[in-house]
């Protein structure tokens, strides 16, 4: 395999991955910009070490341990920042996320039918508030709602999402 | 342990609108610390709410798994354009965000940063996403919405069209469709409509109405008999501004720029103007209107009105004519060299629980064995369809080789979606090379293809999910639906009534080398695997007439004909 194909071949394993690696670090960060920066700061990693690379080997466990690393890294950078887990948490979940995130793509699209199952209301709240990043407040005001009460929604809807998906993939398993 | 799981839910939530507190998240620390399940738990809410913030670009793009597989060999030159459009969609500030370290824009990386940023704006800015194509479930919602308005609001229905070409503005309308208030407008042939009320209008072409009730409907122009039995009494017609009300009857109404012709065939009508004037006709009378107003009496001539009678025997031809057509193009293909096997469902006489396979030449092997499925009628009187109504209902079919490029084609008319995988054709299974076809209870159709043996790792199959195209006003129709599986172009293709409903592009290591059935099952699924009396209930709610696999992708014209010549 000559450079260019490998640095192709790179670029592919690592395009396919992203979901994953976001996946994985989003739910050891559980927040959305800071997920974000350290799967950029992970694809960089990954970018400059290169050289290491094997076409042969498994992409993914290469890139989950450079990606464990940075958030390991960022945990222990973000002194004054509030963390919603400490390093010791972070390393102890780390196999568990690194196993979920395999499935992220799985749960996508388990999810896309779930959706449809809601009530057209719940949806919009679900899509106002997750896929388009509309903070609890705003999503309350645009549909005349308290913040508490759409909290109560939220969780209710969530809970219903999670059982439907998890039927989901296990249909789809047997 | 459920209390605590609540008590996490709720804190992430608090965690995720940046309400949680000090004590909130050491709470949470000090739940999943001593406990595995707990920790389990949470990830899997963290995975669901990432899963929803990639589904920002759902639909948009696909989904970057499967772009991975065209986009990578893509050359450079043709991807960068792609990406300065994403870059240039977000604003200063997001693309200061994307492009923050600099350093990244050395021109060995620009490449790499490229795609990334190309995917950083399409996850991560969702706002900007609104306007290019609509996310796959809102998209499906507002066209369901829609549609349920429609039946709402619906106050006729249309239960014969025979010869009906339909005006430039009037968007073709089916059999058994409703029909909201708004303009009904024909340019030729005979349109039959049922109001809610009872009365039935036959429309005879070129005419324009205006309907606005279900008990009221304004001409404009055109030639209409009433047919309006007692319950309907009160049914009533407007020309300009005059009002034919019937009081139980028969009657022909024919409007021009000339005036207005009113004869009544049988019963009694009022007729209504603008003085408060009414006058009744009663059988065998007849009234013109001028377009200067005035009023004269004529003769009755009922053998210029299509009565019902009339145009059900019309239809009656219609319909026998498209048998023929469909019987001719049936007889045809049942020799074309590329057909695996091709279920016309088309035998006389006793079925004896098979399902003649009608390739030609002739070959028994490939008989399907019907189990459970009763016979009924198909698209029309001379041929018959199986119905899957039961969850143990199927063929069972046996189809051996190999092959490369498919194509599955049937007519299927659903009663209702109510399974999760409401099955179309599916192989026993799911191994290397075997096709799966199917439709989600979202109205989704499904087709993927396994590219690797059941136990060996590798690659996922691909999932071939096309956007929802049921909606309920194609309950009891006759839809057909055809997929191909082009292996050399790596392209999913899913067609509706002969249209694409779309297009799939599958990842070289998501495509098998090669194609397979085996035993199979049309209308339902069998799992060998699971050795219980046990079963996932996935049969098809519904019916099919025609089954045909072809060893090919046809085009999309060629699915146009099968369309064409198969619609009832």
């Amino acid at each position: 395999m000559d450079s260019s194909d490998k640095t192709e071949h790179f670029v592919q394993q690592l395009t396919e991955h992203q979901n994953r690696l976001y996946g994985y670090v989003f739910s050891l960060l559980g927040d959305r910009n800071r997920a974000a920066d350290v799967v950029q700061e992970t694809n960089l990693v990954l970018w400059r070490k290169i050289d290491e690379f094997q076409p042969d080997k498994p992409f993914l466990s290469w890139a989950f341990a450079i990606a464990r690393f940075q958030v390991l890294a960022h945990v222990r950078d973000q002194k004054r920042d509030r963390l919603l887990l400490d390093s010791e948490l972070v390393a102890t979940l780390s196999d568990e996320a690194q196993r979920q995130a395999g499935q992220v793509d799985a749960i996508r699209e388990a999810l896309r039918p779930c959706m449809q199952l809601l009530t057209p209301t719940n949806r919009e709240l679900i899509e106002r508030r997750y896929f388009r990043n509309m903070s609890m407040a705003d999503t309350a005001a645009s549909v005349e709602r308290t913040v508490g009460s759409i909290k109560v929604a939220l969780l209710r809807i969530r809970r219903q999402l999670a059982a439907c998906v998890q039927k989901r993939l296990a249909a789809e398993d047997s | 342990m459920s209390t605590e799981f609540d008590e996490l839910e709720s804190l992430l939530i608090d965690w995720e609108s940046g309400s949680l507190d000090e004590q909130g998240v050491a709470r949470i620390r000090e739940i999943l610390k001593p406990n595995a399940e707990a920790r389990s738990h949470f990830v899997q809410m963290q995975m669901i709410t990432a899963a929803m913030q990639l589904e920002t670009d759902a639909g948009l793009a696909p989904p970057l798994s499967e772009m991975s597989g065209s986009r990578s060999r893509q050359t450079l030159a043709e991807l960068t354009p792609n990406c300065q459009s994403l870059a240039t969609s977000a604003t200063s500030e997001q693309t200061r965000r994307v492009f923050s370290t600099s350093f990244w824009l050395v021109s060995a990386l620009s490449l790499l940063v490229c795609v990334l940023a190309g995917w950083i704006v399409y996850s991560q800015f969702p706002d900007h996403s609104d306007g290019l194509v609509k996310v796959a479930g809102t998209g499906d919602l507002s066209a369901r919405d829609a549609s349920r308005e429609a039946t709402s609001h619906g106050i006729a229905l249309v239960t014969h069209l025979v010869d009906v070409e339909w005006g430039v503005d009037q968007p073709a309308l089916e059999v058994g469709d409703a029909l909201p208030p708004g303009r009904f407008a024909i340019q030729a042939g005979h349109a039959q409509v049922e109001f809610f009320c009872g009365a039935t209008v036959i429309v005879e072409g070129p005419a324009e109405l205006e309907l606005e009730s279900a008990t009221l409907a304004r001409v404009h122009s055109g030639r209409l008999r009433a047919h309006v039995p007692p319950a309907a009494r009160g049914f009533a017609l407007e020309v300009d501004d005059m009002t034919v009300v019937d009081l139980g009857t028969e009657f022909g109404l024919s409007v021009s720029t000339d005036g207005a012709n009113v004869q009544v065939f049988d019963g009694e009508v009022e007729l209504h103007r603008p003085s408060n004037e009414k006058r009744r006709l009663s059988a065998g009378q007849s009234v013109i209107r001028s377009a200067d107003g005035s009023y004269r009496d004529s003769q009755v001539t009922p053998e210029t009105f299509v009565d019902i009678a009339g145009l059900e025997s019309r239809a009656e031809m219609q319909r026998s004519a498209r048998y023929e057509r469909w019987k001719a193009w049936s007889d045809a293909t049942r020799r074309d060299p590329r057909l695996i096997a091709y279920y016309a469902f088309d035998q006389a006489g006793d079925w004896e629980r098979r399902l003649a396979c009608s390739n030609e030449p002739t070959n028994k092997e490939l008989d399907g064995a019907i189990v459970g499925a009763r016979e009924v009628e198909g698209r029309w009187d001379a041929k018959r369809a199986l119905e899957f109504k039961r969850p143990a209902d199927r063929v069972r079919v046996q189809i051996p080789g190999e092959y490369s490029s498919l194509t599955l084609a049937c007519w299927v008319k659903i009663d209702s979606l109510d399974r999760w995988y409401n099955s179309l054709l599916l192989t026993d299974g799911y191994d290397k090379g075997e096709p799966h076809w199917q439709i989600l209870d979202t109205g989704q159709i499904y087709f993927s293809v396994r590219p690797v043996e059941r136990t060996q790792q590798g690659p996922r199959d691909f999932k071939a999910l096309s956007p929802s195209f049921w909606q309920p006003s194609m309950n009891g129709k006759w839809l057909h639906l055809a997929v191909t599986c082009d292996m050399d172009a790596r392209t999913i293709t899913h067609y509706t009534n002969g249209n694409v409903l779309s297009r799939h592009i599958v990842p070289d290591e998501q495509m098998p080398s090669a194609t397979r059935i085996g035993a199979a099952s049309i209308g339902n699924w069998a799992t060998p695997t699971m050795p219980d009396a046990e079963f996932a209930i996935r049969n098809l709610n519904g019916s099919i007439d025609e089954m045909a696999i072809f060893a090919a992708a046809l085009t999309a014209d060629e699915i146009k004909e099968i369309y064409d010549h198969g619609k009832p």
